[in-house]
């Protein structure tokens, strides 16, 4: 069971420093699909949320059983499930939702952030820890992705979660829907954190 | 019992213990989901027929307005809905299911049509796949409603019911404005619509009049 400071660590590791879209690149393709629309891209976040911490705690919980050749397959099978089930559910509860993001609940078992965590970190770590690190991680991709859709939503459709936030002759930037746009917000985005991120060459003193 | 064995013992357990699972919530949601299928469709058809619904209305009215103001009729493969006026006997209108291919990939969509087959009630798009704020605007109301009281006549020669044309240049009453930047989703709406009007009033409401 690791104390109190070395889960602030492993959860602020995932949040800050080795971010998932800023910092690793990972899970590029959904990032740039549904940021576009705020609404969208918290299910998103929230299904992804889902997905990894629960991956993550139950690959690490199977850990000392799942034969070493196997195991990409059982954490294959592990993910599908648990993007099925928030699949279904999004379309049981949130039928419009589901239909605003087509195919992309599915996808989510390709975001690559889900196996790398499972890969990377659960099947050599305690449960709780696993738990802690999905949370870190799929917690700094949704906020990644909440500040792209935050700049794409105002400047593309003049809404913010479907209110109107630009004045009425406010011109659309058509480009900030499409993917393009996407590709310009994460790049400058990307850019800019670097700066603010800790260096990982001259980071030495702390690790 | 040896590694190999072991792993394909594993594998099937942990495969069974998943597929209940999935299995289970997939049954447990199966009903709530099939009736989203159905309201979001009863919505729809209403909507068209020009039914009004009211705003915030419950699942449960729409269900028992759809069972009181429509019946639905097969034409060949087609569905087709009638829609009753309030009294239940006079037949307010005709919808159907329309679609083609789009820009990106396929529109579907319902139309409705007045009992005598000569100007459109409504139209709504239920699935397309164009982008959004520029193709994926054929479902906001100001290009829906333009639609409304659209007359309507079988195509002779080259003359099309309707023609989408920018905004602005419109003149005749069978001219109606397309979205400006997603030419190609207007004349594939354009082109669609056009048949399956057409193909309704020559195929399928004649074989609804012979039926009365």
């Amino acid at each position: 069971m690791p104390n109190l400071p070395q889960k602030k660590e492993i959860f602020l590791t995932g949040l800050w420093k080795d971010n998932p879209v800023l910092r690793q690149i990972l899970g590029i393709c959904s990032t740039l699909a549904v940021t576009n629309l705020m609404v969208n891209t918290l299910v998103m976040d929230a299904g992804l949320i889902f997905t990894v911490c629960m991956s993550s705690l139950t690959v690490s919980l199977l850990r000392h059983y799942t034969p070493m050749r196997i195991r990409m397959m059982v954490q294959t099978l592990i993910i599908a499930s648990y993007v099925i089930i928030v699949d279904i559910l999004i379309k049981a509860y949130l039928p419009e939702i589901s239909e605003a993001l087509g195919p992309y609940v599915a996808l989510i078992i390709t975001n690559c952030i889900i196996m790398g965590r499972c890969e990377a970190f659960a099947r050599n770590n305690p449960p709780v820890a696993s738990l802690i690190d999905g949370l870190g991680m799929s917690v700094g991709y949704s906020l990644v992705l909440i500040v792209i859709a935050f700049v794409r939503e105002p400047l593309g459709f003049g809404t913010l979660m479907g209110i109107r936030v630009m004045s009425e002759g406010f011109v659309q930037w058509t480009v900030m829907i499409m993917a393009p746009g996407a590709f310009f917000t994460l790049g400058i985005l990307v850019w800019i954190m670097k700066y603010f991120l800790p260096n990982t060459k001259t980071g030495e003193e702390k690790t | 019992m040896t590694k190999q064995l072991q792993s394909v013992v594993y594998m099937f357990l942990i495969s069974l213990f998943f597929a209940s699972l999935v299995s289970a919530v997939k049954y447990l949601s199966e009903e709530r989901i099939a009736s989203n299928q159905a309201i979001k469709l009863q919505r729809i058809v209403l909507k068209v027929l020009d039914i009004p619904v009211g705003k915030n209305i419950s699942e449960d009215r729409i269900s028992s307005l759809f069972t009181e103001r429509v019946k639905d009729i097969q034409v060949g493969e087609k569905t087709l809905y009638v829609g009753y006026e309030e009294d239940g006997r006079t037949i307010k209108g005709y919808a159907f299911p329309v679609g083609g291919p789009g820009f990106w990939g396929p529109i579907h969509g319902m139309v409705g049509v007045n009992p005598e087959a000569t100007k459109l009630l409504g139209i709504a798009f239920t699935k397309h796949s164009e982008t959004p704020g520029l193709g994926g605007r054929i479902t906001e109301d100001w290009f829906l409603t333009q639609f409304k009281g659209l007359p309507i006549h079988p195509i002779e020669g080259d003359q099309k019911i309707f023609y989408l044309k920018p905004a602005g240049t419109t003149t005749a009453a069978n001219e109606l404005d397309a979205i400006t930047g997603a030419t190609n989703t207007s004349s594939a709406v354009e082109a669609f619509l056009n048949k399956d009007l057409d193909h309704f009033l020559i195929k399928l409401w004649r074989s609804v009049e012979d039926r009365k």
